[in-house]
């Protein structure tokens, strides 16, 4: 049981970040030597050292931001608000930017009602987790046309529209082959059958890893697991915890519950405590580790995987704050230096090939196990 | 005169008026550009699928009834009309087939509501559940656009100036449902039957077909609304409009509607509706939050009621302190000089 | 055989076997589709669904019959676990009962709020409680700041409560919370039956203007339910907190409407006057029952499920008014052949009494 922290190979086309989860390889040993702690690689050095040609942020001038999560009141969203805090003491921005958010009922709506109403508020950029998915478009092309810029993190606008640049927390193509990772090493090499527990029918960044889990599973080296259905539980703790009843009721020989939503992992989890099968039926994907500790400890979760929310906040601030400067314009191949983090550079997004999207790698994965999840809940 | 203008503003809608000019005159002073012309548009643009189907809400409230459904019918039929187009039919099928639904699935509504005679609770909760179910079907898990671009041009550019067809139409609506209400045989009916369904039904009202007509026009307007949801926003998921049912139903409230029905004007629901839509763009421009912002009206919705009543006891408490001793004075002549003496302080 | 059974009871008290005719119709099919359908474990995991929504729709009728509404309950259920979870994760040593008085007492304040607005002062419930359904619910994002209430911070005590069993048998358990639950049913209908205050409410509901006409505490009494259903919110509050463990600020959102819906089901008139809690608890059943099997149920897309569950709904409450109506009408009509019968008895002995006077 070892964090697993990889070399990416495929740094050419996607980033300059030295370090990276990529998973499919089971030889993590080596590295866990060096890494050893959560919390090591939960503080990434991020980019590569600053070279000469990449832009810098000048501290000091005044823009107005707002951060925009799908809505408030749960974990991740607030550690986006400390990081995008951090950066924005760093930058000496003199006018706090505003963390606002609909209601969680009220998300979609309420996003494009906030978008609509960014230029009238004076706004540079709006920092978008869109949960609108298509429909915010017209309402951010708007904003754009009225001089808003709009850079997305955590979840982008699918077709790009409206969009300057989307900050991504990791390589939504990789998030699949991770979860299908742990599936395997959690289940062994015979694998097993398994449910996804995913939040809502219509969240982007939940199908979007579901559909790359799907296409990892096409790989022979998952050939022995066998998904047998993805179920909703709209990111309400006790709506996924019938859901995850539900499964153990449908489905005998199920040997696994991935749910990559921090709200249906812990309900999975509390469920199978509480129907004392967490010797027989596991659960995965992706959790905080201060809500994931207990489960790991009992052995209900032996492994799940996140990126720092934290971390996504601070350079989804810079991100903006040097848009908003003009010390970026957002165009491709344009490098900067986001604080502590390093240095990143702005490149089309492979993950959505389709369309014209560009995307800022931020990275990397960390994989929680009963090593490093103590340290890592704080 | 003066005396009936305060008797005027004690009204809910002079409450409302009040309200509405303190809700602006903050807006005005916090907010720049609050009163530019692209901005009120852009206020009415964001609530105006909901506004349209507060009209409707007015009626069913009005007749004692209610209708938990609106917002599932909204998301079915932007659904009916984006899964009908992604299978190859023209928009303007596409669009019919909506509204179709929608009028047939509000007339299934009032059926049951009217000729069943189960209570419209029930089965407009159904609806709520059912309704999203379908459009759940339909849609699934994926989010459908690409729609011809007169159609999302209706939802999202002006039509005459900066105005879009959405607020032409609710322009008509509103004048049409005033109209309707407190001009016509059936808008009094509809009071008629909000005051006692029993008394409409002994003195010969058809109760039933009267309810079943609301609750159709309330299922047709509701697809309405959602088809042009789905031309403002351009793509529809199977999650459209999920839980406006409560926001519509509060400004209908909100607006002086009895929830018992037989009481309520179409002014107050127009005047809460302007009132609500101004509330919200200027709180969301102040960059308030959404849980605050849901807070405020629900704050606004009691207090609305709870300070009138209270004012209202106090009044009376006075009065009957001042006229009582003019009572128990028989000649007229002296009465006046009684009070004086006798009123407090 | 009907003729008998009709002359000794109204149709309306028919109501609660009509219900448990057509949930136990219900789990037949049910039982048909999903294997294992009545195996322990399964069964024992619909009935602890029930405990939640149960509580509360014990408030909630107290209310409805008043001819008022809470629609509140969830914002209370979810502020009063959420803190009562906090409390518990930064207080050492809180014992299960002071916990759970906390639980209640938040429910009682809230719950008094409530009382007040609509009681004394005037305000439509629906108006009062649809507005601190927003504002309990604000208070409590306030108060979270973002964090959640997670196992691992709560003693251990609370996450041994779901599975504590009150009576076993055959691997069928009666769950304490379930059967915390049935007690709270029981005394509900008790209250409705026996006590001065519950046949009050009856009176109030079916005609206010009436009951305070004759004289009766009106404003007390709808100020009283509107406390006890905001108690027993507090009291569901702590089990949700038990049974679900991790709170975050969207707890408990959308149960007022299923609580709502399962009181209707259970035919409460929603313009007061009349119901019982064991119609409660039927509906309860039936909501739930539908919605937990059609979770298990293989043959149907997880898309289709509530378009189903909403086709169910309104088959349920029409079955159950056309039973209804038809038992009336069989019920109006062998009364009122007993009464033409009785008349024409009455008709034939007072002939015969008349000979008899005659014969004097």
């Amino acid at each position: 049981m070892i964090a697993r922290i990889f070399e990416d190979e495929e740094e050419d086309h996607v980033n300059l970040k030295t370090r990276h989860v990529l998973s499919g390889v089971m030889c993590a040993g080596l590295l866990a030597a060096t890494m050893g702690t959560a919390t090591l690689a939960q503080t990434p050095v991020g980019g590569t050292p600053v070279s000469g040609d990449a832009v810098s942020a000048t501290p000091g001038q005044d823009v107005k931001l707002m951060l925009l999560p799908k809505f408030l009141g749960i974990l991740p969203f607030d550690q986006a608000n400390q990081g995008a805090e951090e950066a924005a003491t760093e930058l000496e921005n003199p006018t706090a930017f505003d963390f606002v958010g609909p209601t969680a009922e009220n998300s979609v709506a309420g996003q494009i009602e906030f978008m609509t109403n960014a230029p009238a508020g004076g706004y540079d950029v709006v920092m978008l987790s869109n949960n609108s998915g298509d429909q915010i478009v017209p309402s951010a092309e708007a904003a754009q046309e009225a001089g808003t810029r709009v850079v997305t993190w955590d979840s982008p606008i699918p077709d790009g529209s409206g969009e300057s640049v989307f900050v991504a927390q990791v390589d939504f193509t990789e998030t699949g082959t991770v979860m299908a990772d742990m599936a395997l090493s959690i289940l062994g090499e015979d694998g097993g059958q398994f449910a996804i527990l995913s939040a809502s029918p219509d969240a982007a960044n939940q199908n979007a890893w579901i559909a790359a889990m799907e296409d990892a599973l096409a790989d022979p080296m998952y050939a022995n697991l066998e998904l047998l259905e993805i179920v909703y539980g709209d990111d309400q703790s006790e709506k996924s915890y019938e859901q995850a009843q539900a499964l153990i009721s449908k489905h005998p020989d199920m040997e696994l519950i991935m749910a990559p939503t921090s709200v249906g992992i812990v309900s999975a989890a509390k469920a199978l405590q509480d129907e004392g099968l967490c010797e027989e039926i596991k659960v995965s994907g992706l959790g905080v580790p201060a809500e994931m500790l207990e489960y790991t400890q009992n052995g209900c979760a032996p492994e799940f995987a996140l990126w720092s929310f934290v971390d996504l906040g601070y350079l989804t601030y810079y991100v903006s704050y040097l848009l908003a400067t003009g010390a970026i314009e957002g165009a491709e191949g344009e490098r900067f230096v986001a604080g502590r983090l390093g240095e990143y550079e702005i490149t089309q997004d492979p993950t959505r090939p389709d369309v014209e999207a560009l995307r800022v790698l931020m990275g990397p994965f960390t994989i929680y196990n009963i090593d490093n999840v103590e340290e890592a809940a704080g | 005169m003066a005396r009936d203008l305060v008797r005027r503003l004690w009204s809910w809608e002079g409450l409302l008026l009040i309200l509405l000019l303190v809700t602006l005159a903050y807006n005005v002073t916090r907010v720049t550009n609050f009163l530019t012309v692209s901005n009120q548009i852009n206020l009415f643009q964001l609530g105006i699928e909901k506004a349209i189907v507060i009209l409707a809400m007015a009626f069913v409230i009005i007749s004692g009834e209610i209708d938990l459904s609106v917002a599932s019918m909204m998301g079915l039929s932007a659904g009916v009309a984006a899964a009908l187009f992604e299978s190859g039919a023209p928009m303007p099928v596409a669009i019919l087939v909506a509204l179709g639904v929608g009028a047939g699935f509000g007339l299934l509504n009032g059926y049951f509501v009217a000729v069943v005679g189960l209570s419209s609770l029930a089965v407009t909760l159904a609806g709520y559940v059912g309704f999203r179910g379908l459009a759940r079907l339909l849609v699934q898990d994926r989010s459908v656009g690409g729609f011809p671009d007169w159609f999302t041009n209706l939802g999202q550019r002006g039509m005459v100036g900066p105005l879009t067809l959405s607020i032409f139409i609710f322009a008509i609506l509103a004048i049409v449902a005033t109209v309707t209400l407190h001009f016509s045989g059936f808008g009094r009916l509809t009071y008629v039957i909000g005051n006692s369904a029993a008394v409409a039904r002994f003195s010969g009202v058809s109760v039933a077909r009267t309810k079943m007509v609301i609750f159709t026009i309330s299922g047709l307007v509701s697809a309405l609304a959602g088809v042009l949801m789905a031309a403002r926003l351009g793509a529809v998921r199977a999650s459209t409009a999920e839980g406006f049912e409560l926001d519509i139903i509060t400004v209908v409230l909100l607006g002086g509607v009895s929830i018992f029905g037989g009481v309520g004007s179409m002014i107050g629901v127009l005047l809460s509706t302007y009132l609500v839509l101004n509330l919200r763009n200027g709180l969301v421009i102040a960059g308030i939050t959404g849980n605050t912002q849901t807070g405020i009206i629900g704050l606004l919705l009691i207090l609305s009621v709870l300070l009138p009543n209270l004012a209202g006891r106090v009044r009376e408490r006075l009065r009957r302190r001042q006229s009582d001793p003019s009572m128990r004075a028989p000649p007229a002549d002296l009465s006046e000089t009684a009070r004086s003496q006798t009123a407090p302080g | 055989m009907t003729d008998t059974i009709l002359r000794r009871v109204r149709p309306e008290q028919f109501r609660e076997v009509i219900l448990l005719i057509v949930t136990v119709g219900l789990l037949g099919f049910f039982a048909s589709q999903i294997p294992n359908y009545f195996d322990p474990r399964s069964v024992n995991r619909l009935t602890t669904g029930l405990a939640i929504p149960l509580v509360v729709a014990v408030g909630q009728v107290l209310v409805v019959i008043t001819r008022n509404i809470d629609l509140s309950v969830s914002s209370i259920v979810g502020l009063s676990a959420y803190m009562v979870g906090t409390l518990l994760t930064r207080t050492d040593g809180l014992s299960p009962l002071a916990a759970l008085a906390v639980a209640m007492s938040i429910g009682l304040v809230l719950g008094a709020i409530n009382g007040l607005i609509v009681a004394y002062g005037g305000v439509p419930a629906v108006i009062a409680t649809l507005g601190t359904l927003a504002l309990y619910r604000v208070v409590l994002v306030e108060f979270s700041g973002a964090r959640t209430v997670t196992t691992a911070d709560l003693p251990d005590w609370l996450n041994d409560v779901p599975s504590a069993t009150v009576v076993a048998a055959g691997g069928y358990d009666l769950r304490l919370m379930v059967g915390i639950a049935l007690v709270v049913v029981i005394l509900g209908q008790l209250t409705l039956r026996y006590l001065p205050f519950g046949r009050r409410l009856y009176a109030i509901g079916s005609n206010p203007e009436a009951a305070r006409i004759a004289g009766l505490p009106a404003k007390r009494d709808v100020f009283t339910a509107f406390v006890i259903c905001g108690t027993l919110s507090g009291l569901a509050g702590f089990m949700f907190l038990v049974r679900f463990g991790n709170i975050t600020v969207t707890a408990a959102q959308g149960l007022e409407l299923q609580v709502v819906a399962a009181v209707v089901v259970g035919g409460v008139n929603i313009f007061g006057g009349s119901g019982s809690m064991i119609g409660a608890l039927l509906g309860v059943l039936l909501i739930e029952t539908l919605q937990q099997s059609l979770l298990r149920w293989a043959g149907v897309s997880e898309f289709v499920k509530d378009a189903i569950l909403g086709l169910l709904i309104l088959i349920a409450v029409t079955a159950d008014t056309i039973i209804l109506s038809r038992l009336r009408e069989m019920w109006v009509r062998v009364r009122r052949r007993d009464k033409a019968q009785a008349q024409e008895r009455a008709q034939v002995v007072a002939t015969g009494e008349g000979e008899m006077v005659h014969g004097a």
